[in-house]
């Protein structure tokens, strides 16, 4: 018995740890985003790309979220270009391994 | 016929003028923009098409009405947009805007059609919860002087998030030269979603308004 809840344990740190380290969202801060009317366009513009999985606008706290889909890529500089064709500057930029979700989840939790 | 298929293509496109004193007058690269403005003395269809991040061209019907409902002018025009400037801060953003169109001007004190042209600038600058707005444009055509200055101020009552509705109270000053020998104040309700730009209010003559922009 003990060598079966061993194994699924196992089994079940390998998934989860496979799914973390999969996860790759790429988060951006962004001057001058203070509308939801005119943000639309990040949305849509990061929904159009092959690459993306999920997006996440933060207007409270000027932030761009963009979840990759598994094994797919996507440089800053291309993140970048679609939020200043949308008429806004990125004050910084970096990727982390949370999902999209949880970015907006840990959002939420500050209120 | 030509100021027909304009009329047409404008109502379709519709609103650009007091609209452009709304927000931005244009949308994201690759976007269609659409503008509505709806009262007794001024109806207005307008949409353009973002051609790129600063670029827009458009089509516009508009319909003035002088107060004393004695004059009537529909103007049916081909727009350009430029963003001339932006500002973006960290919780702020403003913008300086060209707009200018050519078109045909139809009136009822007047025999036959004229060519107009209206160019003009505006000036707006946002937060999350504060906005203003100056427009200056000139509706100039042989014989017609229907110059248009407005200003428009306001609050939000509170800050969203993204999916939500936020609502804002907006006042708007303006005036058209020549059509109206008063200032018309309206205090509108505003109300943004990420879908949808909308407002109502009544102009200190008792008149409703209606204003909306969708971006496709």
């Amino acid at each position: 018995m003990k060598h079966l809840i061993a194994i699924v344990f196992a089994a079940l740190s390998l998934t989860v740890g496979n799914a973390y380290a999969a996860t790759q969202t790429i988060k951006a801060q962004v001057n001058g985003m203070v509308c939801a009317f005119c943000a639309q366009g990040i949305e849509k513009k990061m929904l159009s790309l092959s690459q993306t999985k999920e997006v996440y606008v933060d207007l409270k706290n000027g932030v761009v979220a963009v979840e990759l889909k598994e094994g797919q890529t996507l440089t800053h500089d291309a993140v970048k270009g679609v939020i200043t064709d949308a008429g806004y500057e990125v004050a910084k930029i970096q990727t982390v391994p949370e999902t999209a979700k949880q970015i907006r989840a840990a959002a939420q939790a500050k209120k | 016929m030509i100021f027909s298929v304009l009329k047409a293509a404008a109502c379709i496109a519709a609103a650009a003028t007091a609209l452009c004193a709304h927000a931005a007058p244009m949308g994201f690269k690759d976007s269609w923009m659409a503008m509505g403005e709806f009262g007794p003395n001024w109806r207005e269809l307008y949409a353009n098409y973002a051609l790129t991040p600063r670029d827009a061209l458009g089509a516009s019907g508009l319909y003035m009405r002088s107060d004393d409902k004695a004059r009537t002018r529909d103007l049916a025009e081909l727009t350009y947009t430029r963003l001339l400037a932006r500002w973006n801060q960290k919780e702020a953003q403003s913008n300086l805007w060209f707009m200018g169109g050519v078109g045909t001007l139809r009136g009822n004190d007047f025999s036959g059609n004229k060519t107009m042209f209206t160019p003009g600038v505006q000036y707006d600058y946002e937060t999350k919860r504060l906005y203003f707005a100056a427009t200056a444009r000139l509706y100039r055509a042989p014989g017609v002087k229907h110059d248009y200055v407005s200003a428009r101020a306001g609050f939000s009552f509170y800050e969203v998030d993204y999916e939500e509705t936020q609502p804002w109270l907006i006042v708007e000053a303006r005036r058209m030269r020549d059509l109206s020998d008063k200032v018309e104040i309206t205090p509108m309700l505003r109300l943004i979603n990420k879908g949808y730009f909308i407002e109502v209010g009544v102009n200190n003559s008792r008149q409703a308004r209606f204003n909306f922009m969708y971006i496709f």
